[in-house]
């Protein structure tokens, strides 16, 4: 398994840079309006009304951007997961931690792929 | 006299691993400032991934209907949801500090056919380009614009 993910660490690397610079950039207002604004009452929740939502969402730019904000945040977190349980848990487990971690990215971005087909 | 010896004479026969012994944290990681930031960095790996599923909760809700969206909406006015998107945010802005403004302008490749700019110049990039696409994205979903 170890020898797995050693062979498809470039992938993984350009994942999880991704997730973490593009992730980064997305998830900021994202968060900031989704999960602060909006329940907070700084801004009407007609903003993001399922026909306005559901149209932002439903154009391709609209889907690349959705998908963004779902996988990538997903493989920056499982990287850095991994290299943290490596710091505490040594090398032992590493292929079985990094496997899971992956796959569960991985699993994530594929129902996020469905999830922004079937809008 | 003997002749020089060889320069290869003390190499082992066969090529064995260089690394000693595995890296392992110190026990007293939690006294080092420097091993605590590097760790909380490590640990919005957790916030991350939690985001990631989130995201994509709402996306599915956003495909299921406007009751469905409806519902996952209000649903983040729940005060726990809000303390987590605090959370996700300040590890937002903690992973921009850190990967933004000071490993990124030292990852310049140097030697190859780019300048390698001053670190400021770069720093100044990376956190225009943020802003730009946090201020887009806000106007965005509020409503200010499209």
């Amino acid at each position: 398994m170890k020898q797995l993910l050693l062979r498809l660490e470039p992938i993984i690397w350009l994942l999880f840079g991704a997730g973490l610079a593009l992730g980064t950039m997305l998830l900021t207002g994202f968060v900031l309006v989704v999960g602060l604004a909006i329940p907070l009452d700084f801004v009407s929740a007609d903003a993001l009304a399922y026909d306005r939502a559901h149209a932002l969402a439903s154009n391709f730019v609209g889907r690349l951007f959705l998908l963004g904000l779902i996988a990538l945040p997903l493989w920056k977190g499982a990287h850095h997961i991994r290299s943290l349980l490596l710091d505490f848990g040594g090398e032992s487990r590493d292929g079985a931690v990094g496997t899971l971690l992956y796959l569960l990215a991985a699993v994530g971005s594929v129902a996020g792929i469905l999830a922004v087909v079937r809008l | 006299m003997a002749g020089a010896a060889h320069p290869e004479a003390m190499t082992p026969r066969k090529k064995g691993p260089t690394r000693t012994a595995p890296p392992m944290m110190p026990a007293t990681w939690w006294s080092a400032p420097r091993i605590r930031v590097y760790l909380l960095f490590g640990a919005t790996g957790f916030v991350y991934l939690l985001m990631g599923f989130l995201v994509l909760r709402l996306a599915w809700a956003l495909g299921r209907g406007p009751v469905a969206w409806e519902a996952a909406l209000s649903s983040l006015a729940n005060p726990l949801y809000i303390l987590f998107h605090l959370i996700v945010l300040v590890s937002l802005i903690g992973v921009g500090v850190r990967a933004f403004g000071k490993m990124m302008p030292k990852m310049q490749p140097r030697g190859g056919p780019l300048p390698v700019l001053p670190p400021g110049a770069v720093r100044g990039v990376i956190y225009g380009a943020w802003a730009v696409i946090t201020i887009f994205m806000v106007l965005v979903l509020s409503g200010g614009i499209l």
